[in-house]
Parts: C-alpha cells; sequence; structure tokens
C-alpha cells in the first residue's frame, strides 16, 4: 500500500492537487490487492434502538469506487447491507453517503485505504446507509420548480439562445442526489429556521433564471425558500459531485430576485446595505440584531460564544465604529441604481 | 398485505411508464405508478445520451430524412421492426414528441445565435441541455410532470406478478413494497408493463442494479407470448476499469457542433473503428464497433471484455468539451481526454426482442395487458418510440376500459403468490447460498456460453447449466438476514427467480435463430439468411408448460436488404 499523503480536512481541499490529493494522485495511492477497511454504519430503526458500526475488510480492485466496496460487502460478504443505487454513472443521484464525514457519490468517488461510511444527514435512516428522500422531495415540489411560461410557446424549435440561458445552465446539472441537503448545517438545524435547502433552491434557481420563465420565483424564494437565511458558507458547493457554483450561481442570484421583487421581506438584504452604507462594511453583530431583532437575544450563550471567538463585536457596534472613507462608499451607493433598500 | 384498487396499473418510472401515466391522466382516468426503482431516476431512460433529429425537423432535407428513417430501420433494428410502426412512431416524435417536451420546458441545447446544436451529417442528433446527460433532464422533467399531476405512486415497488382471472383477462397486480417489506394486492382490470429494454444478465451490463427481466418473466407467466429474445445489443466501449463504471461510456456517437466522434484502437495502437469514416451515418454505431473489435479478438489483437481503447486524442479538445459531457470519466480518474484513451470493454446493452405485442395498439394477446417502450418486442425501446409507446397504450386503455369488465382478485392466486413471496425470504442453511450468488453464477454462464461468439453446443450448455442452476441452487437459496425493511437480498431472491426463466427461454430462442444478425451471432451459423429469417422468433407458453416456437415474417412496404445471404461480419449493419 502506498503511503497516504497528508490531506486536509476541510473539504474544500479534497481533490485538489496542491494537496496530494488529485484524482491522479487517488489512482495510485492503492494496489490490486491491497485492502480496504470499511467501518459501516448499521441501523434498523424499527428493530434496533441504536445504530452500530461494523468493518469489513474488502480486496480492492483497480481503481475502485466507494459504491464497490459497498457492493462486495452486501453480496459476498454481508449480505444484508442497505445501500441504494441505480446507475454507478453519476447520473441517478441516489448514492450518495458520507465517507469520513464528507458527502460522494458512492460510485463516482475512489475508495480509501481507510473509510468510516455513513448515510447523509438531514433525513431519516430507512435503513444502514438508505435514507428516506421525502421530507426534500416535499421541499423541491413545494417551491414549483417548473417552467411556467412568460409568453406561450412559440413551437419548435423555440426562440433561445444560449447565452439567454447560461445563467440556467449550470443549475441543470444537478442530479438530486442530496449531497448538499446532506452538508448544508442551517438545514442542520431543523425546525429554528424555515429554509428549503441548497438542493431545493438549485432547482427553484434552473427555472428562475430561465429567460422563458414568467412568475415571481424572487418572492417563492423567500417565502417558501427562506433563501436569505443561507449564511454562504459554501459547503454546499465543496461537495457537490457535479461542481455547481450552488451560493455564486444559484442562492445568490435568488436573493437578488428576492430583493427585487420583495423588499419588505428581504430583510437579510436590506440591513445589510443599510450597515454598508452607514459604516462602510459588514458588521456581524449589527446584522444580527437587524435581522433576527429580540429574538437574537433568545440564544444568550450563542450570543457569547460569537463574542469569544470574534465572530462578532457588539462594543464596536455600540461605538458606531465606520470606515474612515465612508465618503467613497457612499457615493458608490449613490451611483448603483437600485442599490436604496 | 396491503390491498388497493386502481383503474390503470402502469408498471415501470421510465419514459414509457411515465409518459402513459401522464396520458392517461389527461384524459381523466387515474393511474398508479408501481416503480421499481425511483420514478425517473432508475431504469435505462436516464441514460439517453443522443437525441435523433427525426423526418425533416430543424431543416433535415429530404435526403436526411431518409437516412434516418433508414438507419432506425437497418442498423437499429437490422430490419426487425414493424415498418408501419416505425413510421408512426417517427412522424409523431416530428409532430409531438419534442414540441411537448420543449414547451414543458426542456433545454434543447443552443449556440449562442440560437440555433439547436447538432452534429454534421447524414443522421444528426440534438442534447438536453449536455450531450450525454439528456436523459437525467429528460426524466427529471417527467418526475416533476407526474408529480405535479398528482398522479399516485409507490416507489422501490416490485411487481412480482401479473394475475389473471378464470377468463384469462388481468384481474390486478401483486407487487412488494421493499422498503416496508409489505406484499401488495392491487385489483385492476388494465396493466401498462413498461420494465424497459434491459436486464443484467451478463458479467458486464448496462442496465441499472434493479432491472432483472420481470417484465418479461411475469407477462409470460400471464400468458403472453414473446419473440426475438436472443437478439441482444452490446455497448463496445465501455469503461473497463473501475469495474462499476460497466456502464460508462466513451460514447461513439458523433459529438453535437462537429462531426467527430471517437475512435477505438488495439493494445499495439492500431486503429480499428472511426465511426466518421468508417460509419457516417451510423448514428449509434454499436454494431459496426462491435464486427470491427471480433475480427480484432479473431486476430488476437483485443479481448471482448478489454485490452482495447478509445478516446478522443484526435479531436480538439474544446470540441468534446463545449457541449458534452464525455470527458467526465477521464477528469474523474485523472486523464486528460485530450491526450488520453481508456481501456474499454463490452457491456451487455440492450436485448431487442421481448413481448409480442400489436403494434397499432400496444395490446397484448392476454387481454387488459398492454405493453409500451423496450420490454416489448417491435423495436429496440429507444427514449422517442418508447414514449410514443407510451402514448399510444393510453389512448388503447382509454379506449378499451368500457368494454374491460371490472376485475376482481383470484383469492387463491393472491395467496400462492404472497406465500411464495414470503418463502423466498427464508434464512439460509448452513451451505446453502444466497440469491447474490445464484445471480453471479448465473452472469457467469451467461458471459462464457452467450457473448457474441456463440454456437449450439456452447448454448446447450449454457441451457442444461440454467437448468442446474434452477433445480439445484433454488431450492437451497436462503438470505443472510431476514429482515423484512429494505432487504435486497430478498429482492435479489425474487429477480433471479425470473432471470433464470428468462435466461433459459432466451438461450431457447437463440439456438432457435439458425442464422447471424446484427449483434446476434453464431459461430455455426455466420451468415445473415434474409431469405429464411427476416422473422418474429416467437416462443408461445403451452398450458403443459412447454414452449411452442413460430416464426412471422415482416412486411417490407418502405426498405428491404440488398442482398439475400451474406457473411454477417462483412455487413455493415
Amino acid at each position: 500500500m502506498a503511503e497516504r499523503p497528508q490531506v486536509p480536512d476541510s473539504a474544500r481541499n479534497l481533490g485538489r492537487d496542491n494537496t496530494g490529493d488529485s484524482p491522479a494522485a487517488r489512482l495510485t495511492r492503492l494496489k490490486e490487492g491491497d485492502t480496504v477497511t470499511a467501518r459501516l454504519f448499521r441501523f434498523d430503526p424499527t428493530a434496533e434502538a441504536a445504530p452500530r458500526f461494523e468493518t469489513y475488510r474488502v480486496p480492492y480492485t483497480k481503481w475502485m469506487r466507494v459504491l464497490e466496496v459497498l457492493t462486495y460487502v452486501s453480496e459476498e460478504i454481508g449480505g444484508d447491507l442497505a445501500h441504494r443505487w441505480f446507475c454507478a454513472n453519476r447520473m441517478c443521484g441516489t448514492c450518495a453517503v458520507r465517507v469520513n464525514g464528507r458527502e460522494v457519490l458512492a460510485c463516482w468517488e475512489p475508495a480509501e485505504p481507510n473509510m468510516t461510511i455513513e448515510p447523509l444527514r438531514n433525513a431519516p435512516v430507512v435503513r444502514d446507509l438508505v435514507i428516506d428522500r421525502s421530507e426534500y422531495e416535499r421541499r423541491v415540489l413545494d417551491l414549483t420548480p417548473w417552467l411556467e411560461r412568460r409568453d406561450p410557446y412559440a413551437g419548435f424549435p423555440e426562440p433561445l439562445t444560449h447565452p439567454s440561458m447560461a445563467r440556467a445552465d449550470k443549475a441543470l446539472d444537478c442530479i438530486s442526489c442530496m449531497c448538499c441537503f446532506s452538508a448544508c448545517p442551517v438545514v442542520g438545524l431543523g425546525n429554528e429556521t424555515d429554509f428549503a435547502g441548497p438542493a431545493p433552491l438549485v432547482q427553484l434557481a434552473r427555472v428562475a433564471l430561465d429567460p422563458r420563465d414568467g412568475i415571481d420565483r424572487g418572492r417563492i424564494a423567500v417565502e417558501r425558500g427562506a433563501v436569505f437565511d443561507c449564511v454562504s458558507c459554501y459547503k454546499c458547493e465543496e461537495v457537490c459531485p457535479v461542481s455547481i457554483p450552488i451560493v455564486t450561481g444559484a442562492i445568490e442570484p435568488l436573493k437578488a430576485l428576492a430583493f427585487k421583487s420583495v423588499v419588505r421581506k428581504s430583510r437579510h438584504a436590506r440591513v445589510f446595505l443599510a450597515i454598508v452604507r452607514a459604516r462602510g462594511r459588514i458588521d456581524p453583530s449589527a446584522l444580527i440584531l437587524g435581522v433576527q431583532r429580540l429574538a437574537a437575544l433568545r440564544h444568550p450563550f450563542r450570543v457569547l460564544k460569537l463574542w469569544r471567538r470574534g465572530k462578532i463585536d457588539p462594543l464596536k457596534t455600540l461605538l458606531g465604529f465606520r470606515l474612515p472613507d465612508i465618503a467613497q462608499i457612499r457615493q458608490v451607493f449613490a451611483a448603483v441604481r437600485g442599490g436604496r433598500p | 398485505m396491503r390491498r388497493l384498487v386502481a383503474e390503470v396499473v402502469v408498471i415501470g418510472g421510465g419514459a414509457a411508464g411515465t409518459f402513459a401515466a401522464l396520458e392517461l391522466h389527461r384524459r381523466g382516468i387515474k393511474p398508479l405508478i408501481l416503480c421499481k426503482g425511483l420514478v425517473g431516476k432508475s431504469g435505462a431512460s436516464i441514460f439517453a445520451g443522443n437525441l435523433v433529429v427525426p423526418g425533416r425537423l430543424l431543416g433535415n432535407t429530404e435526403q436526411q430524412a431518409r437516412d434516418t428513417a433508414e438507419f432506425l430501420i437497418r442498423m437499429h433494428n437490422h430490419f426487425l421492426i414493424d415498418q408501419h410502426y416505425a413510421r408512426a412512431a417517427g412522424e409523431w416524435i416530428e409532430r409531438e414528441y419534442y414540441p411537448e417536451l420543449e414547451r414543458a420546458g426542456l433545454y434543447l441545447r443552443r449556440d449562442d445565435r440560437g440555433n439547436v446544436v447538432t452534429n454534421d451529417g447524414p443522421v444528426r442528433c440534438m442534447a438536453a441541455h449536455s450531450q450525454g446527460e439528456s436523459g437525467v433532464l429528460f426524466m427529471d422533467l417527467r418526475r416533476k410532470q407526474v408529480l405535479r399531476a398528482g398522479i399516485p405512486w409507490l416507489e422501490e415497488t416490485a411487481a412480482t406478478a401479473l394475475l389473471t382471472g378464470a377468463d384469462g383477462a388481468i384481474a390486478g397486480v401483486i407487487a412488494l413494497d421493499l422498503a416496508r417489506g409489505e406484499v401488495v394486492a392491487i385489483e385492476s382490470c388494465a396493466v401498462i408493463l413498461a420494465t424497459g429494454y434491459a436486464d443484467r444478465f451478463y458479467p458486464r451490463s448496462t442496465a441499472t442494479r434493479e432491472m432483472s427481466a420481470d417484465g418479461i418473466a411475469m407477462a409470460w407467466r400471464a400468458g403472453a407470448e414473446l419473440m426475438n429474445l436472443e437478439i441482444q445489443w452490446w455497448h463496445t466501449s465501455d469503461v473497463r476499469f473501475p469495474l462499476c463504471w460497466q456502464r460508462t461510456q466513451v460514447y461513439p456517437n458523433p459529438i453535437i457542433g462537429s462531426s467527430r466522434s471517437a475512435r477505438l484502437y488495439n493494445g499495439d495502437g492500431e486503429m480499428f473503428f472511426d465511426q466518421e469514416a468508417d460509419a457516417p451515418a451510423a448514428m449509434g454505431p454499436y454494431t459496426i464497433q462491435l464486427k470491427r473489435l471480433a475480427k480484432q479478438v479473431l486476430a488476437g489483437k483485443a479481448r471482448f471484455d478489454g485490452s482495447y481503447y478509445s478516446g478522443f486524442t484526435h479531436v480538439a479538445p474544446g470540441t468534446v468539451t463545449t457541449y458534452t459531457d464525455y470527458a467526465k470519466a477521464f477528469a474523474a480518474l485523472g486523464k486528460s481526454v485530450a491526450a488520453d484513451t481508456l481501456e474499454t470493454a463490452c457491456s451487455a446493452h440492450y436485448r431487442q426482442g421481448g413481448i409480442v405485442i400489436d403494434p397499432t395498439t400496444m395490446a397484448t394477446r392476454v387481454p387488459g395487458l398492454y405493453v409500451a417502450g423496450g420490454v416489448g418486442g417491435h423495436s429496440n425501446g429507444l427514449i422517442a418510440p418508447a414514449t410514443y409507446d407510451g402514448m399510444l397504450a393510453a389512448e388503447t386503455v382509454a379506449n378499451d376500459l368500457a368494454r374491460l369488465r371490472p376485475a376482481a382478485l383470484p383469492v387463491d392466486k393472491v395467496a400462492a403468490e404472497e406465500a411464495r413471496l414470503l418463502g423466498l425470504r427464508r434464512p439460509r442453511s448452513g451451505n446453502g447460498t444466497t440469491p447474490a450468488q445464484v445471480k453471479k453464477a448465473l452472469r457467469a454462464v451467461m458471459g462464457e456460453k452467450m457473448g457474441f461468439f456463440k454456437d449450439a453446443a456452447g448454448m446447450n450448455e449454457a441451457l442444461a447449466a440454467v437448468t442446474r442452476l434452477r433445480e439445484d441452487m433454488l431450492p437451497s437459496m436462503g438470505l443472510t438476514n431476514v429482515t423484512p425493511r429494505l432487504n435486497h437480498a430478498w429482492l435479489d431472491a425474487i429477480d433471479v427467480t425470473n432471470m433464470l426463466e428468462v435466461a433459459a427461454l432466451t438461450i431457447r430462442g437463440a439456438l432457435h435463430r439458425t442464422e447471424s444478425r446484427g449483434p446476434f451471432y453464431r459461430t455455426d451459423f455466420p451468415d445473415m439468411d434474409n431469405g429464411n429469417w427476416l422473422v418474429k422468433n416467437i416462443l408461445t407458453p403451452m398450458a403443459n408448460g412447454d414452449v411452442d416456437f413460430r416464426t412471422e415474417p415482416y412486411d417490407l412496404p418502405f426498405l428491404k436488404p440488398d442482398f439475400v445471404r451474406r457473411p454477417s461480419l462483412e455487413v455493415d449493419w
């Protein structure tokens, strides 16, 4: 077995050349006949009180993928591992699992020498690695992500250019694998937020950014998708197996549409702008207070934790900190049409 | 056991099944979809990579329209297709299908000036969003249409039997809800069977995980006839490693926006297939590739299971990456689509044959049983004709519902099927086999004896081996874990029972066809014999459990082969 290079923990650094973890490097990390050790999550919620992990040793075959490890366990050793897959070709989007804490498609991800394999988060487990997709599907459906034409269909082929579709085009790569839905910390907050989650918003962006669509998608994004609850942490983009720029290419454009059509409900964007205009840059504690208002005080320990870690500085906020060259910033605001909240 | 009643049951959640359900819904009829996987996500439909431009669509010339029809009949179906059906389907696809999809929002890839991007050549295709990914977009659209229409479905629910009443007509369906581990009995007088065109009978196969000839087995047991089961297609340029990428193609079809396509090379680096020069009219050049590979195998320069290579090194990289996702496998392996080739191998693709239907109605000879898509024997199940089938089947069902008698599930048959299913969930005894082991053994037999090169001796050995598997292995088969919940080993046990039955019928059909044709090749009958074998090779179930064979000639109103008999390896289709 070749020595495993040092790979930084952040999902953002995985699979990159400069971390020694490029696809090419992964092809040589293991040789045929080496052993892959897979620690698998096992759980039948109807019959067992708690999940457990079982460890299996699987012989490596050339360029092995995680799916082959799971299939070997279910067909050659265990016989009863529940894991879902259909196409093994990065198309059906049903085989996603977490490997060593990161969401991946089992069919596309190279096997690692040591793997802990768990089901996706933010969805109930049916058995072992299989999750119940129905809550995710309900959220997608709730956003009505199908084309509602602005003008009557003109007949085949309708007038349409690629540049006009370019903004929607990346979102069309989505295979509904739920990797981003599992990785999203805001979805992980459960009922504390109404955030629909990254993948449902990508589905919404497909039609919202389509020039043929004619309904107020911005309103849907904010009223049913709570799009401003996205904290732009980029976890979704880090794990997307088809490299969709989920934050910059789907969620931010939806926020922009929401700000245009329902300014009143786009409080996050309004407060954000007001702070930047007043102070020259964003002030996190002012942002939290402005968006959550009194609700922000419901979680005093969270506030203290943020303060201790330097994420917020209420003293600065109280002192009315502002950048010295604020006049320049205000000139920018004045120059940008529609920049006023 | 859960009991349901449905006006019509549609079995299958792919292109044909979802469209049949949508069409029934549009006509005010209430269908229930049973899908062994997830609607629009499992099955073969998501693999639709190329959308053929039919007729005069998108400025096709008269000549291109003719070439396209000829490609479908000659190269893609080897004349084993009802030509009246082919014409009617082609006209519907041109007139209704693409407009319906685009109206619903499908994005057919445009260039900067707004032209739909196609390849150059006698037969053209286009792509939804990105070439190679079209099926994903198609089926995502269908899934949403079905959800939006509120059509009920049972997902991850495998139909296991079509039940007929005393009059031989359809009375309902028995299914297994895999997640709950519950048997479901559905009363219905009409079933549209749309389970797809492939099954995983070989060590390498393009069929997705859940496909196991269930539709063919169920229809056969319900009394339907089967035909041309032996015409098995092959993908020649599927990626050899990793092993699970056996469905991942180095696409041999022309790249849209160009006239280029992938080439095949043997281990010495000698090119042995170039679609652009060797077969410009072959939009899907699979069979020509396969015959070229067979010659390399005979010359000792390649094997069907590997040691030959495919790639785009002769093409400017931008040509591959602008409109296609063909580079995705290269990238995931750290390879360059511009500089590297990938080792490729053959995967069993689809079976051209299937259930015998009337191609003007999609009706089988079993009253109340209709078929749509690749599981039918009438054509090979490309996504567009399969959708046409769904439309046609729904139209026929709508017309027939008034005269089909209300169904009543036969109590004894329901009990017997439930007992059979529960019986298959038995624990394995000490030295008993698992269902996965039986599947593996069957695939090994088919791989060894029923590959491209085969003869009567080998096929008889295969038949004997399959019989042994049925008689010796099945009775001792049991499960490691008998949990009812999401137990794939239980499903495997049900699958493999169907697979062994259909494998035996397939081998018998192959023994019966004493010629070679298209991707079907016998070393003991190496000639394509248009004089005797331009026929349907039909299997009929007999009351005593035996099989009756007969042949029925095809009507050839528009196109005929231009020779009577020729060595099949020398024929370019």
